[in-house]
């Protein structure tokens, strides 16, 4: 087990730092790369559900900090975490959350197709409830829109590269 | 009591879940212009002297940049020296208004909501409510402030209004942005009689105790009248890049309390 909080710990260090030093210090096309989301989207399924909260909730706090966002992606990453379950249910189809130890184990049969729209509706879901909570105005409504779709089709570039490069082996 | 202690343990995560997500929706709920969590400055204290410390490493490998600005401030100066039309920040002293310099620790461009944190607090006579300017334009609002430390509203926040006006016409209308470029902000009200052509630049209008007249802000990129109205719709490019800005001034208006007063007892 000492191996899993391990594994988190270093998740928790590299995601937060990567995306403190490199992501939030440049823009493309006005937007922001977020990669913080893949520590959401590889975090261990059979995990304590309240822990899991918490440290996530640890997670957004310190992005929120370095960002000078203030509870937004805190909030956000937490809803993310509730709906995981679901959406994984909702394309990969139906499974016991005891049963499966990794996630690899249950999607490394699964086809591209269905991998990227994981990853599409997860950061969809958050992109848009960050442009949403940040702006909250229904006047805004078309740049809302416009920055989430932007700012999803980035992150969901950079995120595939670094799940491709560091998270193969072990995604949880 | 027994069942409602067996619900709590039953249902401990629910109950942790909205605990959490009740401080999030309370930092976001925070942001709001006057509002002073003290829980906020506390840890804020820790954070922001670790990104200071950040900078300081970072701030080595921005050295070229920083050098090309000094440059580009020194052609400045030294234009201003010859045309000397300029309110210059000695005459902005002598005019009842104090500058503080200060370094940024902490800058977003990215949101729509968008917040600047300095290191320069209480202790250097940062007060709530003081502006902060470059010499290149307007950058902000202070809206809190700790020992060591402020964070400000950046001007690149939607919820910020600020008086400008045409240098050449002397018209003046309110400034905002509207969420879409950092590097573009729009000005309304000003009247079709303005005859607002591009290129024109943009100033502080004054008309506010926060900042004086004429600090520079950007010049007209694009501009256009609405129909049904009297009105331009002007978009101006800003002079300052706040995605690379390193050092500003807190600006001071000592007669604040003053004139602050006065309105109110009318």
């Amino acid at each position: 087990m000492s191996n899993i909080y391990q594994l988190l710990f270093f998740r928790f260090l590299f995601l937060s730092l990567g995306q403190i030093l490199i992501f939030n210090n440049f823009l493309i096309f006005g937007n922001n790369v977020n990669i913080y989301l893949i520590f959401v989207l590889v975090f261990p399924l059979n995990f304590n559900t309240s822990f899991s909260y918490i440290i996530v909730f640890l997670f957004g706090f310190i992005l929120d900090f370095f960002s000078n966002s203030m509870g937004i992606i805190t909030f956000t990453l937490l809803i993310s975490i509730l709906i995981k379950p679901y959406i994984l249910k909702f394309i990969f189809g139906n499974f016991d959350i005891n049963q499966v130890r990794k996630t690899s184990e249950y999607i490394s049969k699964t086809s591209l197709f269905q991998k990227t729209s994981y990853l599409l509706i997860m950061f969809i879901s958050h992109q848009l409830i960050v442009n949403f909570i940040d702006i909250f105005s229904s006047e805004k409504l078309k740049i809302i829109i416009n920055k989430t779709l932007v700012s999803t089709i980035i992150s969901i570039f950079f995120s595939y590269i670094i799940l491709f490069i560091f998270f193969r082996k072990n995604e949880r | 009591m027994r069942n409602f202690i067996d619900y709590l343990i039953k249902n401990t995560s629910s109950i942790i879940y909205l605990f959490l997500i009740t401080i999030a929706l309370t930092q976001i709920f925070s942001r709001n212009y006057y509002q002073n969590s003290v829980f906020n400055l506390y840890f804020s204290d820790i954070t922001n002297s670790f990104i200071d410390k950040k900078n300081n490493i970072t701030s080595y490998l921005k050295l070229i940049e920083e050098n090309k600005r000094l440059v580009r401030e020194n052609i400045y100066l030294l234009e201003e020296s010859i045309n000397s039309n300029y309110l210059s920040l000695d005459s902005i002293q002598k005019d009842n208004f104090e500058l503080i310099p200060a370094g940024i620790i902490s800058n977003s461009i990215r949101f729509d909501k968008n917040f600047i944190t300095l290191n320069a607090g209480d202790n250097d006579g940062v007060e709530i409510d003081d502006g902060i300017i470059t010499k290149f334009g307007i950058i902000g609002i202070i809206n809190k402030t700790s020992d060591k430390f402020s964070t400000g509203i950046s001007l690149l926040n939607s919820e910020i209004k600020i008086n400008a006006m045409v240098k050449k016409t002397n018209h003046f209308g309110s400034l905002f942005w509207d969420g879409l470029s950092h590097e573009k902000v729009k000005l309304t009200d000003i009247p079709k009689s303005a005859n607002i052509s591009k290129g024109d630049t943009i100033v502080s209008g004054g008309m506010s105790y926060i900042f004086p007249k004429n600090i520079l802000i950007g010049v007209v990129d694009d501009y256009s009248i609405p129909e049904s109205t009297n009105y331009y719709d002007i978009t101006i490019r800003l002079f300052e890049d706040f995605g690379a800005i390193r050092n500003v001034f807190v600006i001071k208006n000592n007669s604040f309390d003053e004139l602050k007063s006065l309105i109110e007892n009318e």
